[in-house]
C-alpha cells in the first residue's frame, strides 16, 4: 500500500515553538524530525513500501516521486522551503493525480498529512472548502473521497487543546469522514518538543507501519515469516458478517495443487524468510515442480503460495489472498472438501501426472455451453428454421440431425407457447415434400410428411402430443433399414 | 451486493389470462427463400408471437443471463397467473435452471383465449408471489442455523417482476395496494412460524406489455416508495424487441451487471472459408470488472458507446491475438463470469467455443494514442468463461527481494527434490460432499492431519539425514507415515530392517560415509549407529499410532546394533530389562532425545566432510557453498575406537593379529599418546618458546 506524505510548508509552519532555555525550533523542524523518524523506521522495517513526498501551501509540488529510496526522501526533507498559505483542497487534488497516475484507481493508498492545524484563511482554506461542498459543479468536486481506497492519517504539529480553540479539529474530523473514515488524527501531547513529536510519530508507526509477522506451518515444519504488504482486515458482508475478517498470524499450509489450475486473485503479498528456513525449501520445491501451495489464513479464508520470479535471478515466495469464503475459486470447489490424494481409490493425477482432478466441473452447464434456443431476434428464429430445412433437403442422409434440430425447435416452441410456429414449420415441411425432385430417395417423403404431421399434432397444444419431454422419432420405414444395409 | 439483498429472491409473475394470447403484431419472416428455389413457390406467411410468447421468452432470457453470471444463490421463483396461480418451481437450488422452467412452461401451455376473462387475474399470481417470498431459501436456512448470533442478521428481501397487460394506472395502483396488504398479512403469519420469514423489503417491478401499434394505457413511473416495506416501479413497453431490451436492462440493474463489447474478432466467413471478417460480441458480467474505468472516469477512453436502438452502455475492448503465455496472470485482480447477450449468434458461439476449448484471449483498451494497454483477459475454467481483470498500472509488488537474501537463503543442500515428492504425495483432490468419513473430519482437516504425520520427522537438508539418502530405507519411510498399516505393510517394513542389518553385516557403504571416512572399520560402524538412531527416531514418532507401527519399532530395536552407551551400561552392571522397558515405552522421551542429540552432534561434525558428497541435490536459489574446511578436521574428531558396533570376523582376526604383533615390539611413544592417530612432533620446541600448547596439552594427557 503506497504512502504519500503530504507536508504543509505554509508560513504558519515556521511559527517558533517556545522552549525554555534551549535553542529555538519551528514547527516545521518538529515535523521534519518526526518524518525523519518515520522514514528511518521504514528503511529498516518496512522497506518495500513505496513512498512519495509532496509539499504544499497554496500550490503543491511532488518533491520525491514514489520510491523505496528513503535516503532520497530524507534528503528532500532537509531542503524544504517556506511558502505562503495552507490550501488543503488543492493539495488533495494533487495527491489524487499523483496516485492515480502511478497506481491507477484500484490500489489502496495511505496518505500522511502533516500540518500545524492552521488550515488557511478565506478562499482555499479547509473551512471554506467544507462550507461550499454542496454547491459545486461536476468539474469542481471536492477530491475526497479518492477513487482509490484510502487511509488518511493527519498528524498535527499542535496539541488538541490548541486545535479545539478554533474549529480546526472539527474541520479535520470532517475531512477524515469525507475520505471514508478510514484513518486517524494524531495530535501532540503536552508541550511541543522533539520528544512529543517522536511519541506522536511512534503512534503512527505502531498503528500503520508495523511489519506483519506470522508463522507458516506445514504439519510439523514451520517458519517465521514477514508478510508484505500487510494483509488488511476485510468485511465480507456488512450485514450477515459485520465483523472484519483478519488474517491469522498462524498460517496453515493445506496442501499443494498443480499451478495451471490456479491463478492470482486480488492481493499478492511477499513473504520474506526470517529464520533458517522451511520457506526456502518450500519455495525451491514449488519452483522446481511448478506447483502452488494452498494456505489457510483464518476461518474460511484461503490463499496460495508460489514462487514468483520477476527476473531469472531473483525469485521469491509470494502469497496471494483469495476472497474470504468457502469457495473462492469455483473451479476448485469447496476448499474444505479438498482431501488428500492418498484417500482416493485411484490417483486422480494419474500415475504419470498426466491427469488432474481440476478444474471441477459445475453441476450445470452455462447457457453458452449448451445448445440453448433463443428467438428474441428474428435472425435466431430464421436460422433455426433454415437449419431444419437444410437438413430436410438432405434426407435420408441427415435423418439424425434433421430430427435433432426439429425436436429442439419443438421444445422451445412448446415452452414459449409459440404453437403458430409449429404449424408454420409443418407447412414448410409439407411444401418441401412436394418439391422433392424425382431423384429423391423415397424415404425422404415419408420422413417429411411424418415430421409435419407430428408437428401439427403438437401445435394443437393437446397434452397427448405436446409433451415437452417427448421427442419426435424418425419414422421406421423399410427404406431406412435397406438404406443402412446397402450402405454397409 | 449483500448476501440477502432483494437480489437473493426474484419472483416472476407472468400473466396467463386470455388477453395475453393476443398477437404482439410483430411479424417474423421465417421462410427465407433462396433465389434458385423461389420460382413458383408461395412463401409461408410470416408468423407472429403472442404477448405471452414475448413475455415468456424475455423472462427466460433474463433467467439465462442471471444463471450464467450467478450460478448459485440468486434464485428465481416462477409463477403464472390466470383463474388461479401456478407455481412452476421452488426456491430450491435444484430447481434453478432454464431447462426446468421451460419444461414447466410447456406444461402450462399458451393462454386459452376462450377462458372467461372475468375469472382471470394477475392478482392470484401476485398474492402467491408474496407468500413465496416469505418461504425460506436453502441459503437463508443455512445461515440461520450456522451460528446463533447471525440468525437475526439473515434478512428476507425480494423482488417481484410482474409481466402483465394492465388496464390503466388505477389498475396498477390497485395491484400495488393489494401487494402491500398481502405483505402485512403474510408478515403476521410468518411471525408465528419457523418455516416462514417476514418480508423486510419488497421491490415490485411491473412491466406492462402491449401490442405493437397500440397506444399504452399505462404510464411509466420510476421507483417510488409505497410503504417502508414496498417500492414499486412501472415500465410500459411494447411487446417484441422493446420488451427484450427492457428486460436486458433490468437484469443488468438488478444484478449489478455491465456490458463489454469485444470488437475486432477475426472469424472465418461461412461462405468463403479462407477469408475472415471482424465481428463484435457483447458480453454481460459483474460491473466490478469495469471498476477501474468507472473510478478513473476513463470510460470514454475505453471506448464506451451508447449503441443505437438500445439504451445501454457498453465498454468496447479489442481482441488481441491469443497467447498461451500466462505470465500476465500474476497481476490479475479479479475474475468475473460472463454471459453473451446474443448467445446463439454465430460470432458469440464462435467466441465462446474458442474459449471453452481452452484458449485465452487478451483484451486491449482502445486508446486514442500511445501504447496499447491490455486490461482484461477472457478464459474458461471448468466449462465456465471468466472475464479476468488485469492490472495495467504499476504494481506495488515490483522488484521484490530474492528469497536467497533472507534467512536460510545461503543454505545449499535443501532436499528440494524430496520435498517436491512430498508435495506430490500431499496433493489435494475434490472429495464428494456426500462421502462420509468415520473420523467426522472434513477432507481438508484430513489433509492437514496427513501433513502433520508426514512431517513428524522430516530433515530439511541433505546433510542432516542419512536414512532419506538411502534407497534401502524408502519402503519403510513411505509406509510408516500412514495412518494405519496392514500386515503386509509391517512385513515390508521388517524386510527393510532385515535388509539394513544385512547391509551392516556386509559392511556396505552408507551414503553418509562415502566421503569423510578415510580408511577402515570404526568409521563405518559409527555411520551405521547414526543411521539406526535416525531410523529409530523416525519410527518412534509414529509408534504410538497403532500396534503395527509399534511392531516396526520393536523390530528395529531388536535388530539394530547396540549403541555404545548401552554396552557401557552393561559393563557397569545395569540390568538389561531396565533399558528395554524404557525403550519400549513410547513416552521414553528423555532417552530418545539424549541418544538423538548425541548422534546429531556426531553428524554435525561429519557434515563438514560430507558437503562435497555426490548425493547433494539441487537447490536452485542457493548460492555456491562456502569454502570447505580442510578434510583433516574430520579425522581429528573420529570417535574413540570403543564406539564400535558388532565386529566382523575379518576385523576380529585383524585385531588379533595386530595385538599379537604389537606384543613383539615396543610401540612408538607418539602412537601410544596420539589423538586420532596423530601426534604433533617437536612439541618441546613450542614449550620452550612459550607458545600456546592447547592441542598438545590434550594429547599428552
Amino acid at each position: 500500500m503506497p504512502t504519500v506524505v503530504l507536508m504543509d510548508v505554509s508560513l504558519s509552519m515556521t511559527r517558533p515553538v517556545s522552549l525554555d532555555g534551549s535553542e529555538e525550533f519551528q514547527r516545521k523542524n518538529l515535523a521534519v524530525h518526526g518524518l525523519n523518524m518515520l522514514f528511518e523506521h521504514m528503511a529498516s522495517n518496512y522497506r518495500l513500501e513505496f513512498t512519495a513526498l509532496m509539499a504544499f501551501s497554496s500550490l503543491w509540488e511532488l518533491l520525491v516521486p514514489f520510491t523505496r529510496d528513503y535516503n532520497a526522501l530524507q534528503e528532500a526533507l532537509s531542503s524544504l522551503e517556506d511558502y505562503d498559505k495552507t490550501c488543503i483542497e488543492a493539495a488533495l487534488n494533487g495527491v489524487n493525480n499523483v496516485v492515480q497516475q502511478e497506481w491507477g484507481s484500484g490500489c489502496p493508498c495511505q496518505v500522511v498529512l502533516v500540518t500545524d492545524g492552521s488550515l488557511g484563511i478565506g478562499k482555499g482554506s479547509l473551512r471554506h472548502s467544507l462550507q461550499t461542498l454542496k454547491h459545486r459543479g461536476e468539474d469542481k468536486k471536492f477530491p475526497l473521497p479518492f477513487p482509490f481506497p484510502t487511509k488518511l492519517y493527519i498528524l498535527c504539529i499542535a496539541n488538541s487543546e490548541e486545535l479545539q480553540m478554533t474549529d480546526a479539529m472539527d474541520n479535520l474530523e470532517h475531512l477524515l469522514c469525507l475520505s471514508g473514515g478510514d484513518g486517524q488524527i494524531f495530535t501532540m501531547e503536552g508541550p511541543l518538543c522533539m520528544k512529543s513529536v517522536q511519541t506522536m510519530f511512534g503512534r503512527l508507526i505502531d498503528h500503520a507501519y508495523s511489519p506483519f509477522h506470522a508463522v507458516l506451518h506445514c504439519g510439523n515444519l514451520s517458519s517465521d515469516v514477514q508478510v508484505f504488504p500487510r494483509p488488511e482486515p476485510m468485511v465480507v458482508d456488512e450485514e450477515v458478517e459485520p465483523m472484519p475478517r483478519v488474517v491469522s498470524t498462524d498460517v496453515d499450509e493445506v496442501g499443494a495443487a498443480a499451478t495451471d489450475e490456479l491463478e492470482d486473485e486480488p492481493s499478492a503479498t511477499q513473504m520474506a524468510g526470517k529464520s533458517p528456513n522451511f520457506c526456502v525449501l518450500l519455495h525451491g520445491s514449488l519452483k522446481v515442480e511448478g506447483m502452488v501451495a494452498l494456505v489457510q489464513l483464518g476461518p474460511e479464508w484461503y490463499g496460495m503460495l508460489y514462487s514468483q520470479a520477476d527476473s531469472k535471478k531473483k525469485s521469491n515466495l509470494m502469497m496471494s489472498l483469495f476472497e474470504p469464503g468457502s469457495e473462492p475459486l469455483p473451479w476448485l470447489g469447496k476448499i474444505s472438501y479438498l482431501g488428500p490424494v492418498s484417500e482416493a481409490a485411484e490417483n486422480p493425477y494419474g500415475e504419470d501426472d498426466s491427469k488432474s482432478p481440476f478444474p471441477v466441473q459445475p453441476p450445470a452447464k452455462r447457457s453458452y455451453a449448451q445448445n440453448v434456443t433463443v428467438w428474441i431476434k428474428a435472425s435466431g428464429l430464421q436460422a433455426d428454421v433454415q437449419k431444419i430445412l437444410r437438413n430436410a433437403r438432405k434426407l435420408p442422409d441427415k435423418t439424425q440431425t434433421f430430427y435433432k434440430e426439429l425436436n429442439r425447435m419443438r421444445k422451445a416452441a412448446l415452452a414459449f407457447g409459440f404453437l403458430e410456429l409449429l404449424k408454420g414449420v409443418a407447412d414448410l415441411l409439407e411444401r418441401e415434400c412436394t418439391l422433392l425432385p424425382d431423384s429423391a430417395h423415397p424415404d425422404a417423403a415419408f420422413q417429411l410428411s411424418h415430421a409435419a404431421q407430428q408437428l401439427k399434432l403438437a401445435s394443437t397444444g393437446d397434452s397427448q402430443y405436446a409433451d415437452f419431454d417427448h421427442n419426435i422419432a424418425p419414422m421406421h420405414t423399410d427404406f431406412s433399414t435397406s438404406v443402412s444395409s446397402t450402405r454397409r | 451486493m449483500k448476501m440477502f439483498s432483494v437480489a437473493h429472491k426474484t419472483v416472476f409473475v407472468v400473466d396467463h389470462c386470455p388477453y395475453m394470447a393476443e398477437s404482439s403484431r410483430q411479424q417474423v419472416e421465417c421462410d427465407v427463400l433462396t433465389k434458385s428455389r423461389a420460382q413458383g413457390v408461395i412463401p409461408l406467411a410470416p408468423v407472429s408471437k403472442s404477448l405471452w410468447t414475448c413475455a415468456v421468452e424475455c423472462s427466460m432470457e433474463y433467467c439465462r443471463i442471471l444463471y450464467d453470471v450467478y450460478p448459485k444463490d440468486k434464485l428465481v421463483n416462477y409463477i403464472v397467473s390466470d383463474s388461479e396461480f401456478h407455481i412452476l418451481n421452488s426456491w430450491r437450488r435444484g430447481d434453478q435452471s432454464t431447462h426446468e422452467l421451460m419444461s414447466a412452461l410447456a406444461a402450462v401451455g399458451p393462454p386459452n383465449p376462450c377462458e372467461d376473462p372475468e375469472c382471470c387475474s394477475i392478482l392470484h399470481g401476485l398474492v402467491a408471489a408474496v407468500e413465496s417470498l416469505c418461504k425460506i431459501t436453502e441459503l437463508q436456512h443455512e445461515k440461520r442455523t450456522a451460528l446463533m448470533d447471525t440468525a437475526e442478521r439473515v434478512a428476507n428481501r425480494g423482488r417481484i417482476i410482474c409481466l402483465t397487460n394492465a388496464k390503466s394506472d388505477t389498475h396498477v395502483r390497485m395491484l400495488e395496494d393489494c401487494i402491500q396488504e398481502t405483505i402485512l398479512d403474510q408478515n403476521k403469519l410468518a411471525a408465528g412460524s419457523d418455516r416462514l420469514m417476514g418480508i423486510q423489503q419488497c421491490e415490485l417491478v411491473l412491466v406492462h406489455i402491449y401490442p405493437q401499434g397500440e397506444d399504452t394505457l399505462v404510464s411509466d413511473r420510476p421507483k417510488k416508495e409505497i410503504s417502508p416495506l414496498l417500492t414499486s416501479e412501472v415500465h410500459s413497453v411494447r411487446a417484441g424487441r422493446h420488451l427484450a431490451s427492457k428486460l436486458n436492462i433490468l437484469v443488468q440493474q438488478h444484478f449489478d451487471l455491465a456490458s463489454t463489447t469485444i470488437t475486432n474478432i477475426p472469424m472465418k466467413e461461412e461462405q468463403h472459408a479462407n477469408t475472415s471478417a471482424n465481428y463484435d460480441v457483447e458480453l454481460l458480467h459483474h460491473r466490478d470488472a469495469h471498476l477501474e474505468f468507472f473510478k478513473s472516469g476513463d470510460l470514454h477512453m475505453a471506448g464506451t458507446s451508447t449503441r443505437e436502438n438500445s439504451f445501454k452502455e457498453t465498454v468496447t475492448l479489442k481482441w488481441c491475438t491469443p497467447r498461451t503465455n500466462n505470465i500476465e496472470l500474476h497481476y490479475c485482480t479479479g475474475a468475473y463470469r460472463i454471459s453473451p447477450t446474443d448467445v446463439n449468434s454465430r460470432p458469440s458461439s464462435c467466441l465462446t467455443n474458442f474459449l471453452l476449448n481452452g484458449r485465452s484471449v487478451l483484451l486491449e483498451q482502445p486508446r486514442k494514442s500511445g501504447s496499447k494497454v491490455i486490461s482484461h483477459m477472457l478464459s474458461s475454467h471448468g466449462g465456465e468463461i471468466f472475464l479476468h481483470v488485469l492490472n495495467s498500472n504499476r504494481s506495488t509488488l515490483e522488484d521484490p527481494p530474492s528469497i536467497s537474501e533472507g534467512c536460510g537463503g545461503r543454505v545449499t543442500d535443501y532436499r528440494i527434490t524430496d520435498f517436491g515428492e512430498f508435495m506430490r504425495e500431499n496433493r489435494l483432490t475434490p472429495v464428494a460432499e456426500s462421502s462420509h468419513d468415520p473420523s467426522g473430519k472434513v477432507p481438508v482437516e484430513r489433509a492437514k492431519a496427513q501433513l502433520e504425520r508426514y512431517t513428524r520427522y522430516w530433515p530439511m537438508i541433505i546433510s542432516q539425514t542419512t536414512i532419506f539418502n538411502m534407497q534401502a530405507v524408502v519402503p519403510l519411510a513411505n509406509l510408516i507415515v500412514k495412518e494405519t498399516l496392514t500386515e503386509e505393510d509391517v512385513l515390508t517394513c521388517q524386510k527393510t530392517v532385515y535388509n539394513l542389518v544385512d547391509m551392516e553385516r556386509k559392511n556396505d557403504p552408507l551414503p553418509i560415509s562415502t566421503v569423510g571416512s578415510r580408511g577402515k572399520g570404526p568409521k563405518r560402524d559409527e555411520q551405521y549407529r547414526i543411521m539406526w538412531n535416525e531410523l529409530e527416531t523416525l519410527v518412534k514418532t509414529h509408534a504410538g499410532a497403532t500396534d503395527r507401527h509399534q511392531r516396526v519399532l520393536d523390530c528395529i530395536i531388536a535388530c539394530r546394533s547396540k549403541p555404545p552407551e548401552e554396552e557401557e551400561r552393561k559393563k557397569r552392571g545395569r540390568k538389561r530389562e531396565d533399558r528395554e522397558d524404557r525403550a519400549e515405552k513410547n513416552g521414553s522421551k528423555e532417552m530418545e532425545d539424549k541418544s538423538w542429540q548425541d548422534s546429531e552432534r556426531l553428524k554435525g561434525l561429519l557434515e563438514k566432510g560430507e558437503q562435497d558428497a555426490e548425493v547433494i541435490k539441487d537447490s536452485p536459489d542457493s548460492p555456491e557453498p562456502l569454502n570447505k574446511k580442510p578434510r583433516l578436521m574430520v579425522d581429528e574428531v573420529q570417535p574413540p575406537e570403543r564406539a564400535k558396533g558388532p565386529v566382523s570376523l575379518l576385523s576380529l582376526w585383524t585385531n588379533r593379529i595386530t595385538a599379537a604383533n604389537s606384543r613383539k615390539h615396543q610401540e612408538f611413544v607418539g602412537r601410544v599418546s596420539s589423538v586420532n592417530n596423530k601426534f604433533e612432533l617437536y612439541q618441546h620446541l613450542k614449550e620452550e618458546n612459550g607458545m600456546d600448547v592447547h592441542e598438545n596439552g590434550k594429547a599428552s594427557r
